[in-house]
């Protein structure tokens, strides 16, 4: 819908005359298309890599095949640049017309009118959610209005390198029972065996994983502490931060955890998909992206550890929505969209696990999940916790993407040694108090 | 007579308007408005909410902020001078009349012309990371393994040593200085006696004061500007540990990726603030060291 | 600075008159032959020991493309052992369905419309500066250098404010307005300080003829200024091709972005750290500007010489 070269060539020519006048920002206009036959074009945008790209492009050929009068612009971005563009469009009234969504950003988009409430297009079956679980569809619905449809869901795991355990002699907890002090216990013993990959880099048995928010929060759920309050505030303070984060001081001191300067220096790979670090937590859609990326066939995926054994206090998170822009001229097309990226068993074919395990029950049965795959590890294992999963997604707060973003860069800090947990802290609620408010 | 001035004034203006509608949209108008939102907060959303001096405040308190200004200024106070005696000394290496002295001044232009661009960002980052060209090198030479990119005490000498790659530009203008200064004036200070380290202080640095201070001017407001290297480097971070986190990095972020408009035209203005009162200490103090010959300037 | 270095202290040095005797002379003349030979070598070396520094990344850069990823980063060797372009296949592949043409064609595109618009604007511009009295010009001089000295962040986030509430952010517009309205004060000053070193007999002798500033300028000066249009074009471009700030903000599509942001998203978008082809991209994303190089290197050293004008 954008055309930049035109736009471009206008002002060479309205400037070649030598007015002044910049040609303005007429909307771009797209039929409201109810019916089949008129061509409709509709903007279509995720954040992801190439490998997602690859798997888009896939689907959205698919697409066109079917539906022949929609024409879907595509594009993507790397997660921060994603949301940078969506706040800049959002405050130019100028969204994409389908874009898919993080819970993160969903309140903070949602406070200032910015997506559209689907609720009709559901009531008029254009999107069909009758293959999903309902108390999943409720992670879309804010202030009673449905802005976003989950297309899959995620929940944190645990990924280990056997053959890195079988090099360094070392055996990974139990997955049920462990705690975060045995947790610790198993990275001090990888890096104290001293072995060292065919380049000469040490082997290690995890990075800080303090250096994560999300960890941070499931932490806080197993404490029993609810991380944000319904009326959009912080449920935790400074003392919560600082506990959370001295859980590694003795490993960070022993230099036991994986280097901080080697993991600068792959990015954007990182120590545990440079097959030099033996475990790493994460969601448990990242499975296909490590396998990969490391080259290592054998990852496997296992429960977290937890602060009171067998106590992990899991929550199913939507990885990803579906959003309208409020300001579609497309509203039926985009909708349309919507449900076939959503229901086509095709597409949960072509995405497998990658973003999630699917949320639609037709695209699960889709996905092959044959003997040992990445698909079939992803959805054992979300079956194997699915007792586990006793807390609902907390809803992130206004700012949340900023404070995140600040925590990380705060953690890389704390593994130079440059910061103290103190100083993080209270860096860390000084940024979160201006980008809540 | 007064027709034909008006008729001049009209001409003059029609023929400026290019410039007169840019530098009134495009610049002075957007400095003011930048002015205007120094004073405010504002997020695209909401309209901006004044503040006073809250940004101002803020800013002091920010430890990134203090930080950018370290690294910036290192960069700067570093950077710039070394560049420019590198410079100077491969410009008097080549002020003379030997063959193949174009080949050498192009061959050193060169990296002027690439060296702030993204793809040599990328070669940069490639030869200093872990086991590295650099890495290796280094080793041998009897520096610590590991490599610059994740080191942040090493990742602003990398930074350095790519302006002072550069050098390039500022040689060829010295060159061009190096070449008025009159050949008599050496040959006198010869029968003289007089060595070359006072040739050099009492003859080449005098004569070419004017082009060692617009070398230094430019250089200086240049090295304030530095950002794709640092941004491709840091993989957009300004890490590790903030140790590339300059001026213009810490802006953009706050500016275009928090959105945090006021905060950063905050920024912004105090950036020309400085650099203007750089520009003026240069230009103030230059009568004192900057020798112009009678021709004028 | 030291303080000795007065303007005062140079000049004295020629004072004193030197008259060589005729022995002398021709025995100095016998040394100094032997002496500029080995000056001579020792020149060469030393310069030729520069350039091997200087150039090293470049070359280094150039040969890592046909090398397997693998064995680039490691390796300081400049001779690959099994050279092959499988490297410039992967780059050619483009990212993600968006091909390396598409990125190199709006390169292209914005590097032309720059050229484009600066030589129109700021010739026109410079014309009214360097030819025309009227009243205000001076003072706009004044603020069109002290624009040069100006850090542009402090523009750029109210243009931008402006520009996304215009549904411009996305589009070439925001990055190309201002080469067409002579914002870039660096090429206006270079065409003023050239105008003004033309002869004014010329003009003057068309005013004579009846002609006015239009046709003064279009048959008279813009012919004349060639060499200073040439220069502008081939900095204009250059600046532009390599601009990545301004693409950085502006542009989110990736079948918008030119090579900078390509090759930013190439390095940080696929995990696969593939260096080799990741060396391919940024090579191919270097090479017209090499090639104006090579072509314009005389314009470009003698316009960084005479102008001052940067990389």
């Amino acid at each position: 819908m954008k055309r930049p070269v035109l736009k471009a060539a206008t002002v060479v020519a309205v400037a070649a005359l030598g007015l002044a006048a910049c040609s303005g920002g007429e909307a771009d206009t797209s039929g409201a298309g109810v019916d089949d036959d008129t061509p409709v074009t509709i903007d279509f945008t995720w954040w992801g890599n190439d490998d997602r790209a690859e798997r888009y492009n896939e689907a959205l050929e698919l697409f066109s095949e079917q539906y022949p009068n929609i024409t879907v612009n595509g594009t993507f971005a790397a997660f921060p640049d994603y949301w940078t563009q969506r706040s800049t469009e959002a405050a130019g009234r100028n969204l994409p017309d389908v874009m898919q969504f993080d819970l993160s950003y969903l309140r903070e988009f949602n406070q200032s009118g910015q997506l559209l409430d689907l609720q009709e297009l559901l009531d008029d079956g254009t999107i069909d959610t009758s293959g999903f679980d309902p108390t999943l569809l409720e992670a879309g619905v804010l202030d009673g209005k449905t802005i976003g449809i989950p297309t899959s869901t995620n929940t944190l795991g645990m990924f280990y390198n056997p053959e890195l355990l079988e090099q360094t002699g070392t055996e990974f907890p139990d997955a049920e029972t462990y705690t975060f002090d045995e947790y610790n216990d198993f990275i001090a013993d990888v890096a104290a065996a001293g072995e060292q990959t065919a380049d000469g880099y040490g082997i290690y048995g995890a990075g800080d994983y303090t250096g994560t928010f999300w960890f941070f929060i499931q932490w806080l759920l197993q404490n029993g502490v609810t991380p944000f309050e319904e009326d959009g505030t912080l449920g935790f303070e400074e003392a919560d931060v600082v506990e959370f984060l001295n859980l590694t001081a003795d490993l960070r001191e022993a230099g036991a955890t994986y280097p901080v300067e080697r993991g600068v220096a792959l990015k954007p790979l990182g120590g545990f998909t440079a097959n030099e670090s033996a475990s790493e937590m994460s969601w448990d859609n990242f499975l296909a992206g490590y396998v990969a990326d490391s080259g290592t066939e054998t990852i496997e995926i296992t429960q977290i550890p937890s602060v009171e054994p067998g106590e992990k206090a899991l929550f199913l998170k939507p990885s990803m929505l579906y959003s309208i822009g409020a300001n579609t001229e497309a509203a039926a097309a985009s909708a349309t969209l919507v449900n076939f990226l959503l229901t086509d068993p095709e597409v949960g074919r072509i995405f497998g696990t990658s973003k999630g395990v699917p949320a639609d029950a037709d695209q699960r049965a889709a996905v092959e999940t044959e003997e040992g795959s990445v698909d079939a590890k992803v959805i054992a294992y979300e079956e194997a916790v699915a007792e586990q999963v006793t807390e609902t997604t907390p809803i992130p707060v206004k700012g949340f993407g900023t404070i995140e973003a600040k925590w990380l860069e705060l953690g890389e800090n704390l593994g130079y040694g440059t910061i103290t947990p103190e100083q993080f802290a209270e860096e860390w609620f000084a940024e979160a108090d201006l980008a809540i408010m | 007579m007064r027709r034909r001035r008006a008729a001049e004034t009209r001409a003059g203006y029609a023929f400026l308007s290019p410039w007169l509608v840019g530098f009134f949209l495009l610049t002075a108008g957007p400095m003011l408005a930048s002015l205007y939102l120094a004073f405010t907060n504002y997020n695209l959303f909401n309209a901006p909410e004044w503040v006073g001096l809250d940004n101002f405040v803020r800013l002091f308190q920010d430890p990134n902020y203090i930080q950018a200004w370290k690294v910036t200024g290192t960069y700067v106070l570093l950077g710039t001078p070394l560049k420019l005696i590198s410079a100077l000394a491969v410009a008097m290496l080549l002020n003379n009349s030997r063959r193949g002295q174009g080949f050498y001044r192009s061959a050193f232009y060169a990296p002027s012309l690439i060296g702030a661009s993204v793809s040599i960002a990328i070669v940069w980052k490639a030869m200093f990371i872990d086991n590295g060209i650099v890495d290796q090198v280094g080793q041998v030479l009897g520096l610590p393994a590991g490599g610059w990119v994740g080191d942040p005490s090493r990742t602003m000498p990398m930074l350095v040593l790519l302006t002072v790659w550069q050098f390039g530009a500022p040689m060829v203008i010295f060159l061009a200085g190096l070449k008025q200064v009159p050949t008599e004036l050496y040959e006198a200070a010869s029968v003289d006696g007089a060595g070359p380290v006072r040739k050099f202080v009492k003859i080449t640095l005098p004569m070419l004061s004017p082009v060692l201070f617009f070398n230094l001017l430019l250089e200086t407001i240049h090295a304030f500007q530095i950002f794709a290297s640092a941004f491709i480097i840091s993989s957009g971070t300004g890490g590790p540990a903030r140790s590339t986190l300059f001026y213009t990095l810490y802006l953009y972020f706050r500016g275009f990726r928090d959105f945090q408009m006021g905060y950063a035209s905050a920024m912004a203005w105090i950036l020309v603030l400085v650099v203007g009162a750089i520009s003026f200490v240069l230009f103030r103090t230059q009568n004192r060291w900057v020798h112009y010959s009678g021709e004028g300037k | 600075m030291s303080p000795t270095m007065t303007p005062a202290d140079a000049p004295t040095v020629t004072d004193r008159p030197h008259v060589p005797s005729e022995a002398d002379s021709l025995a100095l003349r016998r040394r100094h032959v032997a002496a500029s030979r080995v000056r001579s070598v020792v020149f060469h070396t030393v310069s030729l020991a520069v350039v091997a520094v200087i150039l090293y990344p470049a070359v280094w850069m150039g040969v890592s493309t046909l090398k397997p990823s693998a064995e680039i980063i490691g390796s300081v060797s400049l001779i690959p052992t099994n050279p092959s372009f499988d490297n410039f296949v992967t780059a050619f592949e483009g990212i993600a369905g968006v091909s390396f043409w598409t990125f190199f064609l709006n390169s292209l595109l914005l590097a032309v419309g720059s050229v484009v618009g600066i030589t129109i604007s700021c010739s026109v511009s410079a014309y009214a500066f360097a030819r025309i009295e009227f009243p205000g010009r001076n003072v706009f001089f004044a603020l069109m250098i002290g624009t040069l000295l100006l850090p542009f962040h402090v523009v750029i986030i109210p243009q931008y404010i402006v520009f996304n509430q215009l549904g411009l952010v996305g589009t070439y517009v925001p990055l190309l307005i201002g080469k067409f309205l002579a914002s870039e004060a660096f090429f206006v000053f270079l065409m003023v300080q050239f105008m003004r070193n033309l002869p004014r007999e010329l003009d003057e002798a068309a005013r004579i003829d009846g002609a006015g500033h239009v046709r003064i300028f279009g048959s008279i000066m813009l012919p004349l200024m060639k060499p200073a249009l040439v220069t502008s074009s081939i900095f204009a471009f250059i600046w532009s091709w390599n601009d990545f700030f301004g693409p950085l903000i502006y542009l989110s599509s990736p079948s918008t972005f030119p090579l900078p942001l390509a090759l930013r998203l190439f390095v940080d978008q696929t995990t696969t750290s593939d260096y080799g082809a990741q060396m391919a991209m940024a090579v191919l994303a270097l090479l017209p500007v090499l090639l104006f190089f090579l072509v314009f290197q005389r314009y470009l050293v003698e316009g960084v010489a005479t102008q001052g004008l940067k990389g």
